[in-house]
């Protein structure tokens, strides 16, 4: 049936609305929702039908990116892994070159190509129901990045100097978080940008005066022996460093083997083969307690 | 069925292949495209009654329909006379489009087939391939002019095929999808120039997203209007200071509407990303008196010439929009007195559920009506249309706030539609909240997600459990007609017709005809394969009236699925094109 309305009262209903928040705030809303990431909640794979389960189980499937500065100490990981639970390490090279890819893209990979994924964040609450991530198999850092030979520490910045940071990473919030406390004329302007690589490029082409990048991006770069090589990292002071454990990302419905990668991760950095991989490589990171 | 080199089948070919006769189907196909006429300039300024020629059916924007066979009498006897199974894969929105009997399908793998409209049968498919790590998705409309059917792709390529084989006349690369620019709508074609908007400006490449002018006959490109305003021009240091590198955002994914009169495309843009101002350097507002924070020309309506793509006017409806909060959707060219005086203006609801006009021979600011509840707009100024933002709602790193509507939208991508025999604007749309949490998403290298904030989407604190609306807004006088309420989300856009009736549709997968003048609900499809999000078109095929609405879980508000978990939908996402008719 339709419902007869009168129009809108901004103020009256605003006021409503104000009284009504003030109790929702105290009182949970009769229904309420899950939190979920913000496209495509429900992640599809194209012909999804049409992939099985796997049959084969004497393998562990495992996925890397090229486009993942650690792709090679990955996989070198996942092997040892993989060796660790008495399987065959088998490959996946993703050969995209999207510069960007929703994290719902790694769905269809984990159905058709994987068991597990290398490569991922450990960030709480950042993932959708439909995926999880291992216990960490190392640890890294957010750095501060300067060409400037008297920038020796974020300190030393002076303000108004801008600070280039890839866009919407645990470290940007914190560094936006910090300037926020700080009175207007002590704050450096934060210029977010798309990716950690687009961060260090601002840097050398003097947009930016110091850049805020994940460290193994750093570590690509400079390995490649680009331009960038002369780019040092600065002590974060007065910011407190930002580490993240690192996993590898599998459907949650894989509570076996998710919980077997979780000892075998756990025992590869008892008998220090972790730490070896990280030190073969120079690797910026240290293994997860 | 035989695949020739440009990929278009044709199911006569088949026929005599198989048989060594045409089979009487065949016949029938071939004999209704072989009468089909070339869309002509004039076909597009004053459409045949029983044609679907663009997104909204008319340049206006309208969405109307003067069919009238189907009416308020006889709605009730509306029976499903063919259905078509859309190939799955990917989500659709889709618009088909209709001339002379031929319905236009485009399905998300970017298959495109024409299909006679009066039996259902299909006449030739063209199959365009998209790269590999392109996610298949529809497209919500695309053009028909002359003799080319005009398509958008998702690796943002304008593609032309000849609307009665099916072949390809060209393909043309508007921008490199490898950086994330894409289409999710097609094009509009005015005064002979193909304009289409881009989308995809997140995060994978700064600078904004664009519209572009193209030549009918060669795709070639003519012009290029960026949606993020640049140079050393007050639009331009309306981004805090942030250099061109760091802004992003402003994605172009509808259609616009067109005035012949004044040779001007009236088009929308959406919000600046990341949502979150404090992330995306537009908080706190720089102490510079050279430079605002308003970020343009995002949440804008655009006006510009189709031919050169000169910008004539634009109008910022929502500055600095923290909660994806998007004016990007329909322009409706609406001619009416306002304060005593004709006005010719362009008409747009954004998410926030707030109807607003400009006119549009200036762009200046009319009025606005608000409608579903909303918290974030505390006051809106009477003479500019500029608005005061409730503090509270504005998401801050550490908080969760609170605002209604929740970042889908009242009223987002599923379009209003204007009657001109009532005078009335009908809204599909739903009431709804949600609680903001800034959230850094930087879960992998090259894989992220969203725009660094997370919702938990919950029921408006004062309302009755029905999220779904249908609003009828007078637009003489502003005031509201009638109210059609259910707890189902309203998923679909509205669709108006010559015979009283309001076509809508829903998630729980229904399709709803409304009394025009009303609201009572006169007629109500069975339970189709899948919730309703898309575009319902009416048109006539062999004399008759044929109503065809595709089915199809396309997320936008379908992501209140949250919110009704008691609608359940089929896992593997069907997509299945459905025509109603009177029965004979």
């Amino acid at each position: 049936m339709p419902v007869a309305s009168t129009p809108f009262r901004f103020t009256v209903v605003h006021l409503a609305l104000v009284t009504a928040m003030s109790i929702f705030t105290l009182a949970p809303a009769s229904v309420s929702a899950q939190a979920e990431p913000e496209f495509f909640e429900r992640p599809y794979a194209p012909n999804q039908w049409e992939l099985g389960k796997r049959l084969d189980e004497s393998k562990l499937r495992y996925c890397v990116d090229p486009r993942d500065p650690d792709w090679e100490v990955a996989a070198a990981i996942a092997d040892a892994i993989a060796q660790g639970l008495l399987l065959e390490p088998v490959r996946y090279t993703i050969t995209s070159e999207q510069v960007q890819e929703d994290i719902t893209k790694v769905y269809a990979l984990l159905l058709e190509h994987c068991d597990i994924q290398m490569g991922f964040k450990l960030i709480s609450g950042g993932y959708a129901g439909w995926a999880s991530v291992t216990r960490p198999y190392y640890e890294a850092a957010y750095v501060l990045v300067a060409l400037d030979p008297d920038v020796n520490a974020l300190a030393d910045l002076g303000p108004g100097r801008p600070i280039g940071a890839s866009m919407g990473t645990s470290a940007h919030v914190r560094l936006v978080t910090y300037l926020t406390a700080l009175p207007a004329e002590e704050r450096w302007p934060t210029y977010p940008m798309s990716s950690n690589d687009a961060a260090l490029n601002a840097l050398v082409n003097g947009t930016v005066d110091v850049a805020l990048v994940w460290a193994p991006t750093l570590w690509s770069r400079q390995r490649g022996g680009d331009a960038i090589a002369n780019l040092r990292v600065i002590d974060p002071n007065p910011l407190p460093p930002t580490s993240l454990g690192v996993g590898a990302l599998l459907l949650s419905q894989e509570t076996f083997l998710r919980a077997a990668v979780d000892e075998t991760i756990a025992a590869l950095t008892a008998d220090g083969t972790i730490a070896g991989i990280l030190e073969q490589y120079d690797f910026p990171a240290k293994v997860s307690p | 069925m035989m695949l020739n080199k440009s990929g278009h089948r044709t199911i006569l070919m088949t026929s005599v292949l198989a048989f060594g006769l045409y089979a009487p189907t065949a016949f029938a196909q071939d004999s209704a495209i072989d009468k089909m006429t070339p869309v002509t300039t004039e076909m597009l300024l004053n459409p045949p009654d029983g044609d679907w020629l663009m997104w909204r059916r008319t340049f206006n924007g309208w969405g109307y329909s003067p069919l009238d066979e189907i009416n308020k009498e006889n709605v009730a006897k509306l029976d499903l006379v063919w259905a078509w199974g859309m190939t799955p894969g990917g989500r659709t929105q889709e618009t088909p489009l209709v001339h002379d009997g031929i319905l236009y399908l485009q399905n998300s793998t970017t298959l495109i087939q024409a299909i006679n409209g009066a039996t259902g049968d299909l006449i030739w498919e063209y199959q365009y391939d998209l790269p590999e790590d392109v996610n298949p998705g529809g497209e919500r409309s695309k053009a028909i002019y002359e003799d080319k059917l005009i398509i958008a792709t998702r690796d943002a390529h304008l593609l032309a095929l000849d609307a009665k084989t099916g072949k390809l006349i060209w393909d043309k690369q508007v921008a490199n999808s490898k950086y994330g620019f894409s289409f999710t709508s097609g094009p509009l074609v005015a005064n002979g120039v193909i304009v289409q908007g881009t989308t995809g400006c997140g995060g994978g490449q700064p600078g904004g997203c664009f519209y572009t002018g193209h030549d009918v006959n060669t795709g070639e490109e003519l012009w290029r209007v960026n949606t993020i305003a640049r140079g050393d021009t007050p639009e331009g240091n309306s981004w805090n200071g942030v250099p061109l590198e760091s802004r992003f955002g402003a994605s172009a994914w509808l259609s616009g509407s067109y005035d012949p009169e004044q040779n001007l495309i009236f088009a929308g843009v959406g919000q600046p990303y990341p949502w979150n101002a404090e992330m995306s350097g537009l908080s706190p507002k720089s102490a510079d008196p050279n430079v605002t924070n308003n970020a343009l020309y995002t949440n804008s309506t655009l006006a510009m010439d189709p031919n050169t793509g000169e910008l004539k006017w634009y109008h910022q409806y929502l500055a600095n929009d923290t909660l994806d909060l998007d004016y990007a959707y329909e322009r409706l060219l609406i001619d009416l007195p306002f304060k005593g005086k004709d006005r010719q203006m362009v008409v747009t609801t954004g998410k926030l559920g707030i109807i607003e006009a400009l006119d549009r021979t200036t762009g200046e600011w009319l009025w606005a009506k608000e409608t579903v509840p909303q918290n974030v707009v505390f006051s809106i100024d009477q003479t500019t249309g500029a608005k005061t933002i409730n503090p509270e709602t504005v998401p801050v790193i550490g908080e969760t706030t609170f605002n209604c509507p929740a970042d889908p939208g009242a009223k987002a991508w599923q379009a209003t539609a204007y009657s001109p025999r009532t005078k009335t604007l009908y809204l599909p749309m739903v009431e709804f909240c949600s609680e903001t949490t800034v959230q850094p998403l930087d879960p992998g290298e090259i894989y992220t997600g969203g725009g660094r904030q997370t919702y938990t989407r919950v029921e408006h604190p004062d309302g009755d459990g029905n999220i779904g609306q249908v609003r009828a807004v007078n637009l003489t006088d502003l005031s509201d007609t009638w109210m059609y309420r259910q707890r189902p989300p309203i998923t679909s856009s509205t669709l108006p017709t010559g015979g009283g009736i309001v076509f809508v549709g829903s998630l729980d997968r229904k399709f709803l005809a409304l009394d025009d003048e009303t609201g009572e609900v006169l007629w109500t499809s069975g339970k189709l394969s899948n919730s309703l999000e898309s575009f319902p078109i009416t048109y006539e095929a062999d004399g008759k009236q044929y109503v065809a609405i595709v089915a199809n879980f396309a997320s936008g508000l379908g992501r209140l699925a949250s919110l009704t978990p008691e609608i359940k939908l089929p896992q593997d996402n069907p997509a299945t094109l459905y025509v109603f008719a009177l029965g004979d």
